[in-house]
């Protein structure tokens, strides 16, 4: 098993952010900024008199980055690749994580960023955050408390805009209120506990607090804008609200990258922008970016970062291996790849980057326990069958053939590393035993035909598909494969039925899938993805949807759930708002508990790392890091202090 | 003539009509819709979509109408105000996509038909001149291993050598320093040193079938008896050739004009996407995987446009040169 602890020799602490609570101050200590220097071409650009002077675009006590190796140089261009169709999260993952604050580098806990401290009521349900004095937009117009709460009141509660409010900023149903305490204090009020808010600020989606600046993106809001209508047909869309998306953007929006005009946090600003038919995106560095290293200097250490968009994987791989791309991983992370990269690394004068994969089960199976059928119904929802088809597996074979030794038997949950591992719900039923598989089904009533293959209690032969998305998961189809092998030997007959994209979501939609593989999230965030603990994502927890439904509509759509669920649904809400590390700890002990009893999804091993790239003379990125959505790499690595030697 | 081509005009209209209508319904066919797709990409990459987000979206979008009046309101835009709807995936009107792109694409396509040609004609009136000729041999079989050579291969195979073993940029069709600059004289010279490549490894491939065309109808002609008695009469040979046999050989040429555009946008697509162009066919192609139909019917409705304004070009042409058409 590779050894998951971080470059830096630190072991992981759970993910949970131990911060609430405290009042933290940046680690790194504050120097003035008048011993620090700025980029040759912001100098010159001084000189000209077409910029204030550094310390005009700084604020009084820059917020400090200590680089990962050390202090470094200015120049470059980096170069990276991107798909040419929804690939903005791929500029976000790089760019756009300055959020208020933000994880750190073993995404163990939530470290200050724009606020550079905070306060946290006693029942989680107050957060007071203090503002960086003096932070400036990429257009030199400060940026203040008024900015936060123009974003989440007058933006985000809007609901022409947002029909409804993102999940994160609601609990139990009501919005969250924002208030100016003054020009750098800003508090939130939840209607009731919201123990997460921290890490959940710390992920993407928690960037809505500092995305829109008041003073740019007020003149496309009706309520600053008397003649926003008139504006919007002047500007070919059809209302208001078309014209701020396409202006201001949103968290995960193309449009997010196409406007070279709206002001942001980032260290890059963007130049040529991400739209339909280009060919590549252009990042140049943001004049008033609010971080410098530790010697003073304004960050970030890199000129432009130059995004080529590739339609194709297999020309982003070319470019790779001919040392055009200085740092990948995205698109190119498959196992497949590994032998490619590994023995092109001195052609293209690369080192390997390791992923830390967040994900818990590399090929979770969901067999759908609320099938319409009603006998495949009682079929998949009888415990004994699921775990007969569990040890009817032969997972050392199969870990060996598709994933080249890389991996262990695995059910869910948490990984071995995460101080909430639970060793039950891990790796019952993950012994092979043929023999035993077939006693099992017998017993549940499953007996063999004359064909060798088992017949359900009605009659009828016992025969399912499972989905797959060959285009996305080619892997998994492999592992499908053997799996129908093993099973065709305890008499059970599957078959692996590849679709598309949209039909896969689709059919889960509709409820109309015998069973479903994907990927098991919740390794090391358990609390940011339990979708394997218990029915809680609609798109995600595959074995119940209409079970999700009740859930998240709070019993108005979908389907009652048993009392395992809801007593775990109700166990998950406490584990939400209890702040105490310990505590919440022992909440979703119990979660597990119950799942592990219940045993719902059948997994088939430990979720494998990927690899990616990084050019010889990129320095200060570290080799290992976590690879996720909610640490969406490599953004919290901080490539605003990354550098190249020459 | 003129009447001919006023009635052909006219003709168009109804036949564009249907195609926009089908291609509408044929785009909306596939299960689930822009939104669908949107999120199942994001899904991909492990994050997670709100639902509420995606309610929005559709209402937005106006998914919930009927596909009847989507289709309408559509076509009402383009024939009011040639607003071609907005991009989904792009928050972008469509006309700002489309245009660049499929100037580019009739670049790359009349680029690859005069190469195609000039490859073909000649070597199609040797082979037929000096039939079973060492040359011949030799042209045939060449051709005829252009023909078998998949083009995406031979496209990667052409990339890998010029990236690895040379060090070449390529993909593309411009540098770096043009790639977002407005139109020059120097930019159009860099469109043509990256032509190049995209233009052989397509013309290799459609090269064998039109030699082989051009050398059957030769033979047919060769042999008749206006071609004995124009030797009879002392006509230098290569004049003999040109006037009458060469010209009856073109026929099949120039009537598949219509198609070469329709024929180039799908038969081209691998090849673009593997080579990085910034023509048409990757972008159509998205936008279907996408479902952004706006877009995807944009293009459709162009491609059918060209073709129908191709196929009048290819009966005026082929009036002018084949003497044994007439229009009535």
């Amino acid at each position: 098993m590779p050894n998951e602890i971080l470059s830096r020799g630190v072991t992981r602490r759970a993910v949970l952010g131990g911060m609430a609570g405290v009042a933290a101050l940046s680690v790194a200590g504050r120097v003035s900024a008048a011993a620090g220097g700025e980029a040759p071409a912001l100098a010159q650009l001084v000189k000209d008199g077409k910029l204030p002077p550094l310390a005009e675009r700084l604020p009084k006590k820059p917020m400090v980055v200590k680089p990962f190796e050390k202090v470094g140089t200015y120049g470059g261009s980096l170069r990276r690749g991107l798909r040419g169709s929804s690939d903005h999260n791929g500029i976000l993952r790089m760019v756009g994580n300055q959020s208020l604050v933000r994880w750190n580098l073993e995404f163990t806990a939530v470290e200050p960023n724009l606020a550079e401290r905070w306060e946290v009521s006693d029942d989680a349900t107050q957060f007071t955050f203090h503002l960086i004095e003096g932070v400036r937009w990429s257009d030199g117009h400060p940026f203040t408390a008024d900015d936060v709460v123009f974003a989440i009141e007058d933006c985000v509660k809007n609901t022409e805009l947002y029909s409804s409010t993102p999940a994160q900023l609601a609990v139990a149903g009501k919005p969250v209120t924002v208030e100016k305490i003054d020009d750098h204090t800003v508090k939130f009020t939840f209607a009731a506990a919201n123990a997460l808010y921290l890490e959940n600020l710390a992920t993407p989606l928690g960037q809505h607090p500092t995305l829109f600046p008041k003073h740019y993106c007020s003149q496309f809001l009706p309520k600053y804008n008397p003649n926003i209508e008139a504006d919007a047909k002047k500007a070919g869309v059809t209302s208001w609200t078309e014209l701020f998306r396409s202006r201001c953007g949103d968290i995960e929006i193309p449009s997010r990258w196409g406007n070279v005009d709206k002001p942001t946090l980032d260290p890059w600003v963007v130049k040529e922008p991400y739209a339909g038919g280009a060919t590549r995106v252009v990042m140049a560095r943001n004049p008033y970016f609010w971080q410098v290293d530790t010697e003073g200097n304004q960050l970030p250490y890199i000129d432009e970062i130059n995004f080529g968009i590739s339609q194709d994987v297999e020309s982003l791989m070319l470019n790779v291996i001919s040392g055009k791309i200085d740092i990948q991983e995205r698109h190119i992370s498959v196992l497949a790849n590994k032998p490619t990269l590994s023995k092109n690394m001195e052609k293209g004068d690369y080192r390997l980057l390791t992923l830390v994969p967040s994900a818990s089960q590399q090929c979770q199976i969901y067999f759908n326990i609320t099938h319409k059928d009603p006998a495949m119904r009682k079929m998949f929802a009888d415990k004994s069958f699921r775990q007969a088809l569990s040890i009817g597996i032969n997972r050392p074979e199969l870990i060996d053939i598709v994933y080249f030794g890389q991996s262990e038997p695995y059910q869910a949950g948490p990984r071995p590393t995460h101080p909430w591992y639970h060793e039950k719900y891990a790796r019952q039923f993950t012994e092979f035993d043929a023999d035993k598989a077939g006693a099992m089904l017998d017993q549940a009533g499953y007996k063999k035909g004359g064909d060798g293959f088992r017949l359900r209690p009605d009659g009828q032969k016992v025969f399912f598909s499972i989905d797959v998305i060959p285009t996305l998961y080619p892997d998994l189809v492999d592992a499908l494969e053997l799996v129908k092998t093993h099973w065709a030997q305890i008499g059970i007959d599957m078959k692996v039925n590849t679709i598309e994209r949209a039909l896969y979501y689709t059919r889960g939609d509709d409820n109309a899938h015998d069973a479903q593989v994907w990927p098991g999230p919740g390794g090391l965030d358990p609390m940011l993805d339990p979708r394997d603990f218990f029915a809680f994502h609609p798109q995600g927890s595959r074995y119940a949807i209409p079970w999700t439904l009740w859930y998240t509509s709070n019993g108005a759509r979908g389907e009652e759930p048993p009392e395992s669920q809801k007593k775990r649904m109700k166990l998950f809400d406490e584990a939400r708002s209890t702040a105490d590390l310990d505590k919440r700890g022992a909440v979703m002990k119990q979660i597990f508990d119950i799942a592990a009893e219940e045993f719902e999804t059948v997994g088939l091993c430990l979720a494998v790392g990927g690899f990616g790239i990084i050019r010889n003379n990129l320095r200060n990125v570290p080799e290992k890091q976590p690879d996720s959505w909610s640490w969406p790499n490599p953004g919290p690595a901080l490539p605003q202090q990354f550098t190249f030697t020459s | 003539m003129l009447v001919f081509i006023a009635k052909r005009f006219l003709w168009m209209i109804p036949s564009l009509f249907a195609v926009s209508f089908l291609a509408f319904v044929l785009i909306q066919l596939p299960p689930g819709d822009y939104v669908t797709t949107y999120i199942a990409t994001l899904a991909a990459s492990n994050e997670i979509v709100d639902q509420n987000t995606a309610a929005q979206l559709r209402e937005r979008f106006g998914l919930g109408d009927p596909l009847l009046v989507q289709y309408f309101k559509w076509i009402w835009g383009i024939l009011s105000r040639g607003d071609f709807g907005i991009s989904f995936e792009w928050q972008q009107p469509v006309s700002d996509l489309i245009w660049e792109r499929m100037a580019l694409t009739l670049v790359l396509a009349l680029s690859t038909l005069i190469a195609t040609w000039a490859i073909a004609l000649p070597i199609g009136v040797y082979s037929a001149v000096r039939k079973y000729s060492i040359g011949d041999y030799f042209f045939t079989a060449f051709t005829f291993f252009g023909l078998a050579v998949p083009s995406f291969l031979l496209a990667l195979v052409l990339m890998y050598v010029a990236a690895v073993e040379f060090g070449q940029d390529v993909g593309g069709l411009f540098s770096p320093e043009y790639e977002n600059a407005s139109w020059s004289f120097a930019k159009m010279i860099d469109l043509f040193s990256h032509l190049w490549l995209p233009v052989i490894i397509l013309a290799v491939s459609s090269t064998a079938s039109l030699i082989r065309v051009m050398r059957a109808n030769m033979l047919d002609e060769l042999p008749k008896p206006y071609v004995t008695t124009a030797r009879a009469k002392g006509l230098s040979e290569f004049r003999l050739l040109m006037k009458y046999p060469m010209m009856i050989a073109l026929n099949p040429f120039i009537s598949t004009i219509a198609w070469l555009l329709p024929n180039l946008i799908s038969g081209s697509v691998v090849v673009a996407i593997v080579l990085n162009l910034p023509t048409a066919a990757p972008l159509l192609l998205q936008a279907l995987m996408a479902q952004d139909m706006y877009l995807a019917g944009a293009f459709v409705l162009l491609i059918c446009a060209l073709t129908l304004i191709g196929s009048l070009i290819s009966d005026i042409l082929l009036a002018l040169v084949d003497p044994r058409i007439r229009l009535e």
